[in-house]
Order: structure tokens, then C-alpha cells, then sequence
């Protein structure tokens, strides 16, 4: 018998259809992955499913879970399911920890709490949970002293603890390097095991891989294609699923060698970077040349975003130099974020946010307009404010605007991490030909090894961080390697 | 089903506690401006012989212990302690909001004493605080003025610190430094958006918590002289007499508690 069943689930915003009928079920120790980009409505169709849509839209269709009977029209008869029966894995750890309490009691609560544990024994589960999931010697840090990895193995553990048969992932492994994916895969299937059940909403191609079993592709609220896993990626039929798989960037091509030729426009002598008294890197030296593109890579806390913060003069580090070119202008050292939309003012229009930049950096107006075709943006969206807009759009605005104070060097910090593997494509291709084609320095990092392989002229590889085992002032040695 | 309905609830008494808070501080604000052009009068005027009768065309609240209008001395009251009461709340916030802000952001020392000053301040009782500047400034009005200013920055100071360091520390300030913008605009674009709705709701309570104290100490005898019309001051004076004239004396009192519960009812409201 199966876990869930869902019959002809269909999404409506008022008129307008978010999600064509669709049926699936899960059955006991077959994972189930729903793969497709941003907007092709995979997490609403998790949400109908556990019956927490956002009131102003409507689902159809019946859920069966176990024995019970429910219908997706009337969400509030899920909620005595959730936490025994259905498991939820929160898409953004940091929010969904409680950021007063320590990473044990997180765990606890949950044992106590759905679980009915006694305190004593809650409090040594939670140990051995998190201890499980390698964050022993961490269980009293508080949220905001986890690194974004570690956090989403507290709020793991947690959904974990309640002890719920189903359990629903929404892109689990968002913005997590390729070790902490795959642990995070093994960890999904360890919690399945042969009586769970498992449904995945990711856009993260390894991740299916490695949960295998069942796949569903979506695209704009419509099933692509829907069959065994392994099958699909060996022979793709659909010509959207074949893209999707191309968009990997294991499958990039690589980058043609070109060898710095240009001045350089920033250069790091024996750089050493400590956070919180911890030395993160120490001896690295580098220099970054003009239209060069200097990848950055390496495990979740290992540094990579202190060094850029280092180069972009917005934490002093602990000895060596950062020299910029002569002549440099002041604001000619910007910097992408990972997370776009944190980036911009909250409550003010991106356009007005662009029309600022511009007033005040006087270049010219129609520059604006200039980038928007350039960057293949559709100038309605300067209206919107930036949270009603996607991320690969805003990650392309947020490019527009550093473009604006012609900048001689970006430092771009994971920026398509959050994106899905075509829109990342795309964001990445038209970032390195921008800057290339305007002789900026790039500084790309991300934890994507095969992403900074192919697409970097130089590649700099920060080793694991000594944050796992604690021991701090571990001088370490990095390398500069050229590729090719 | 059950929680289905007390959702709607929650939703629909969201949108009707602000309306109903204005409506009530409408009324009395209304009723401080036209009360004396429907019924002209004077508030100190005395006829010992009506003392404490009833209502009658030209005093619609009757008389208090002096034979004095009731009507007219509340007209009065609702003027001064409002007046007070606002000046000390936009000096407080203008304080506070400046204060706060810059303890965000220059930190270090600055800060440090900041909120060395504020959480001294916050350790006394207010009312108290209230009593000494009353003893030093002279005018009682004066007084209250600066004595609640001083008691009510505070809170706009530790509300304002308190969201500005947060959105100081945030991506997005430090992508517009980046891109070169000064403190004017960080504060336009960044901080003031975020600030601007909880002072409004601090606002509004500031100003129940002013009106409260300005008749609290009329009440014991220690706010407004005699015989200026004051809530407070006109219910202590009325108390005695609560058998003879219980219109007189709860005139003040519905007049008092209509405005306070006003007041609140528009800052709590924003708060959700």
C-alpha cells in the first residue's frame, strides 16, 4: 500500500492555472524527486499536499495519506497530520530556527515534544542526532554562530526528531557544497529507510541522481516527463528535460586557457584572514588582471567569503595586503551577493534604486536602458520591488546596478547558488562575457567545484576549514593553481 | 472548521481595531475643538448658588463644588493635557530617533554611553522623573513638557538602535556603501522605511502613557494647580462629591478613558 496518494492536484490563482492536474504517489522506500526551475510550481505542489498553500490561492483534488481521506480544497484537515505523519524539511535553515535556542534544545523540543521523550532521554537523542550528522562539539552554539551547512543539519535533525513517515524536502540542499549534498542525500534515504517516505522538490540535478528511484520533471506548472531516474537522465525524451540536464555544470563546456595578460587590477600578498579570533587562511597570494575571471572554490566555512570581503576592503585582515591598482576611484570595487534580494532596499522600487545609482554616480541615464537589453531584461520589472521579482532576473539587476559605477572589479559571492542549474547557466554566461567584454576583474566563488572548473581562468581552492574539529590557528597552506 | 472562523476573526478585527481607536480619539479631539462653539461658556466662571446641580442648556454636564461649568472645564482639559502630551512625544521621538540612529551607527563609545544614559534613565520610575523636573522647571505646563520628554525618548531611542543596527549590519546597506552612497541616503532609503511604522505605534502610546501621567499627578495633587482644568486634577476634586454629583465626576473619568483607550487601541493595531 502507499504511503500518499494524490489524485488530479490543481492550483488556481483566481483564474489563472499555477498547476495542471497532476497524481503521484509515494511509496515505502522509493524517494520521489519533482524536478524543475524556479516557477514551474514544485514547491506549491508540496504545499497543496500538506495543506499550506497561501490562502489566496486554491487547490483541488483528493490526498489520500495512509487510510485518511483528505481533500486539498480544505487544507486546515492536514494540520493534525503535520509532524507525525509529515515531515517538512524548511527551505532556509537560518529562518527556521529558533535563533534564541541552543542547536541541541532545537532538537530536543521536537523529541519531548511530538515524540513525547522524557527531557533526559530527548536531550540524548538530540546528542546522538546531531553527533550522527557530524555536528558533535556544535550542540550549544546558538544559530548565528552556524555556518549556512550546518544550520540546515540542525533544522535536518529537528524535522527529523518528530518521528513523521512522510517526509517532504524542499530544496534541501540549497546553496550546500557538493560533501554536505551528498551527506544530505545519504541522510534522506538513511531517515526513509525501507518504510518511509520521501518526496524531494529540488532543482538540484546531482541530488536526483543520487535519490534515484522516481522523478517527475515539471515546467510551468505542467508534467514534462515522469518515469524512473536513472532512465531519464540516460535518455532524456523531452527537449526541456535535455536542456535542464545540459545546464549542469558538470557538463559545461570548459573554458578556452587564456593566460593574464592585462595589468592586474588587484594583488594579494600573503593574505591571512581570521574570523571570530579563528584563522581562516593564512599566506595567500594571488593577483587578479584585468577581464580575467579568478575562481574561488571550497568547503561550506573555509573562508572563501572573508577573502572577498578582505579584497573589497570591508574587513581588515589579520597580516598581509591587499593593493589595488593606481588610480583606482574609490567605488570601483563592487560586490554580487548570494542572496539578491537581501541586497537591494526592501521598500523602494528597483527602478528607483537604479535611478538613484545613476543620479548619483552621474552616468547617463539611457546606460540603464543599454544594460536591460543587454543583460536580456525586461524593463517592466524596474516597477516591481525586489522581492516580487525572481532570482535570476535580480541577480541580473544586481549586476546592472554595480555596472552602472563601472566598477574595475566585482567580487561575485555564490551568486547562483539559489538559482536553478538553467537560469545559473544563463546568469553565469552573461556575467563572465559582461565583465570579459568591459575589462572587469572577477572574482567568482562558489562551492561548485565543476562551475569554477569550467568557466575560471585561474582557480583557487581554499582547503577544508579546522570550524569541523575546532581547533583554531592551523596555519594552512592554499594554492594557486592555473587551469589548464 | 472552528479555527477557520477564528482566522476570519483575527483578520477582520485587524482591519476594524484602528478605525475603531481613531473613531474614539476623533470623538474627543471633536469635542475639545467645537465643545465651546455649541455651547459658548467659560471654564473658571463660578455661580456658588448651582454648585453641584444638574445639567442645564448652558452647562449640558452640570456643576462642579465651585459652581462651575463641568462641560466647559473638561472643553479645558482636553486642550492641555493633549497639547503637553504631543509636544513631549514628537520632542522624545525627534531625540530618540537622532540618538538612536547614531548610537547605530558610529558604535563604540558613543553607543556605550548612549545606552549607558537610556538604561539609567529606563531604571527609575517615570513618574518620579517627572516629579524632580517639576520641582526644577519653572510653569507646571513647562515642566511636564520637558519632564516627559526626557522619560519618553527612551523607548523611540532602544526601538530605533535596536532596528537600525540590524538593517546597518545588513547585505543591503553594505552593497550601497559600496556603491558609494552617504549616511543621508542610508537613512532615507534603508533605515527610515523600516523605522517609520513602529514610530507611529510608539508614537501613540507615548502619547496615552504622557496623558496618563499628566493626570496621575493631577490626581495626587502634585501635576496641574488649581484651578486649571486638568483630567486628573477635576476627578480628584469631583471624588468627594460622587453621591451629589455623579455625572460631574464621571464626565472627566469617560472623557479620560475614551481617549486612552483610543490611543491604544490605533498603536496596538499597527503592531500585527
Amino acid at each position: 500500500m502507499s504511503l500518499l496518494q494524490a489524485e488530479d492536484i490543481t492550483i488556481m490563482d483566481g483564474k489563472t492555472t499555477l498547476l495542471k492536474p497532476l497524481s503521484l504517489r509515494l511509496d515505502p522506500g522509493v524517494p520521489l524527486v519533482i524536478l524543475g526551475e524556479t516557477g514551474s510550481g514544485k514547491s506549491l505542489m508540496a504545499q497543496a499536499i500538506m495543506g499550506t498553500l497561501p490562502a489566496t490561492l486554491t487547490a483541488k483534488g483528493r490526498v489520500a495519506i495512509g487510510k485518511q481521506i483528505l481533500n486539498a480544497g480544505a487544507p486546515d484537515q492536514f494540520r493534525g497530520l503535520w509532524g507525525r505523519q509529515i515531515g517538512v524539511l524548511p527551505q532556509e535553515p537560518w529562518l527556521s530556527l529558533d535563533p534564541l535556542m541552543r542547536a541541541r534544545n532545537q532538537v530536543a523540543e521536537t523529541h519531548t515534544l511530538v515524540r513525547g521523550l522524557h527531557r533526559q532521554q530527548a536531550d540524548r537523542q538530540a546528542r546522538d542526532d546531531l553527533a550522527a550528522l557530524g555536528l558533535a562539539g556544535a550542540e550549544n552554539k546558538y544559530p548565528h554562530t552556524l555556518s549556512g551547512g550546518m544550520a540546515q543539519r540542525v533544522a535536518i535533525a529537528a524535522a527529523r526528531a518528530g518521528g513523521a513517515r512522510i517526509v517532504i524536502a524542499d530544496e534541501p540542499t540549497k546553496g550546500l557544497d557538493a560533501p554536505r549534498r551528498d551527506d544530505v542525500a545519504k541522510l534522506l534515504m538513511n531517515e526513509m529507510g525501507d518504510s518511509g517516505g520521501l518526496l524531494v522538490i529540488t532543482h538540484d540535478l546531482a541530488l536526483a541522481q543520487r535519490l534515484g528511484s522516481q522523478m517527475i520533471v515539471l515546467r510551468r506548472g505542467e508534467v514534462v516527463e515522469q518515469g524512473d531516474t536513472h532512465q531519464i537522465f540516460a535518455s532524456p525524451r523531452a527537449t526541456y528535460t535535455q536542456e535542464f540536464l545540459e545546464a549542469d555544470p558538470e557538463r559545461w563546456s570548459p573554458k578556452e586557457p587564456r593566460s593574464p595578460t592585462a595589468p592586474a587590477v588587484v594583488t594579494a600578498h600573503d593574505l591571512t584572514v581570521a574570523r571570530a579570533n579563528k584563522t581562516l587562511f593564512s599566506g595567500v597570494s594571488f593577483s587578479i588582471a584585468q577581464g580575467h575571471v579568478f575562481g574561488v572554490t571550497g568547503p561550506s566555512g573555509c573562508g572563501k567569503s572573508s577573502l572577498g570581503d578582505a579584497l573589497l576592503g570591508l574587513i581588515t585582515p589579520r597580516a598581509g595586503q591587499v593593493l589595488r591598482r593606481a588610480g583606482e576611484a574609490p567605488h570601483s570595487f563592487q560586490k554580487l551577493y548570494q542572496d539578491p534580494v537581501s541586497a537591494f532596499p526592501r521598500k523602494r522600487s528597483l527602478g528607483q534604486t537604479l535611478d538613484d545609482t545613476v543620479a548619483f554616480s552621474g552616468c547617463a541615464h539611457g546606460k540603464i536602458d543599454a544594460l536591460l537589453e543587454q543583460l536580456d531584461l525586461d524593463p517592466a520589472l524596474l516597477k516591481r520591488r525586489p522581492d516580487a521579482v525572481s532570482g535570476g532576473e535580480l541577480q541580473r539587476l544586481s549586476l546592472l546596478r554595480v555596472l552602472l559605477r563601472t566598477p574595475s572589479f566585482i567580487c561575485a559571492d555564490e551568486p547562483t547558488s539559489r538559482l536553478d542549474p538553467i537560469t545559473q547557466k544563463r546568469v553565469i554566461a552573461l556575467l563572465t562575457q559582461t565583465t570579459q567584454d568591459d575589462g572587469v576583474a572577477l572574482m567568482l566563488i562558489s562551492h561548485d567545484t565543476a562551475l569554477i572548473r569550467n568557466t575560471a581562468d585561474t582557480v583557487l581552492a581554499l582547503d577544508a576549514q579546522s570550524h569541523e574539529n575546532a581547533t583554531p590557528d592551523v596555519p594552512r597552506q592554499s594554492v594557486a593553481i592555473p587551469t589548464l | 472548521m472552528n479555527h477557520m472562523n477564528a482566522l476570519d476573526l483575527r483578520s477582520t478585527s485587524w482591519r476594524i481595531t484602528p478605525i475603531i481607536g481613531a473613531a474614539l480619539v476623533f470623538v474627543v479631539a471633536l469635542f475639545a475643538l467645537l465643545g465651546s462653539v455649541i455651547v459658548p461658556g467659560d471654564a473658571f466662571e463660578q455661580s456658588l448658588l448651582k454648585a453641584l446641580s444638574g445639567p442645564e442648556p448652558l452647562a449640558p454636564l452640570g456643576y462642579d463644588h465651585l459652581g462651575r461649568s463641568v462641560y466647559h472645564r473638561l472643553v479645558d482639559a482636553l486642550w492641555l493635557s493633549p497639547i503637553i502630551a504631543v509636544a513631549a512625544v514628537i520632542t522624545a521621538a525627534g531625540a530618540g530617533l537622532v540618538l538612536g540612529t547614531l548610537a547605530a551607527a558610529m558604535g563604540g563609545w558613543i553607543e556605550r554611553l548612549l545606552v549607558i544614559v537610556a538604561d539609567a534613565l529606563l531604571a527609575l520610575p517615570g513618574l518620579l522623573l517627572v516629579l524632580i523636573v517639576l520641582a526644577m522647571v519653572p510653569g507646571t505646563a513647562l515642566g511636564f513638557w520637558a519632564g516627559l520628554s526626557l522619560v519618553l525618548w527612551v523607548e523611540f531611542f532602544r526601538l530605533t538602535r535596536a532596528t537600525s543596527r540590524e538593517v546597518i549590519a545588513s547585505p543591503a546597506v553594505q552593497a550601497s556603501r559600496l556603491l558609494g552612497f552617504g549616511p543621508v541616503y542610508l537613512f532615507r532609503v534603508h533605515i527610515w522605511p523600516e523605522i517609520a511604522p513602529m514610530m507611529l505605534t510608539a508614537a501613540a502610546f507615548g502619547t496615552a502613557t504622557a496623558i496618563m501621567a499628566i493626570a496621575a499627578l493631577g490626581f495626587v495633587h502634585v501635576g496641574m494647580r488649581a484651578p486649571t482644568p486638568e483630567l486628573g486634577l477635576m476627578m480628584v476634586e469631583l471624588l468627594p462629591y460622587w453621591r451629589e454629583a455623579p455625572l460631574a465626576l464621571l464626565s472627566p473619568v469617560i472623557a479620560t478613558f475614551t481617549l486612552l483607550l483610543g490611543l491604544t487601541l490605533l498603536a496596538g493595531s499597527r503592531i500585527s
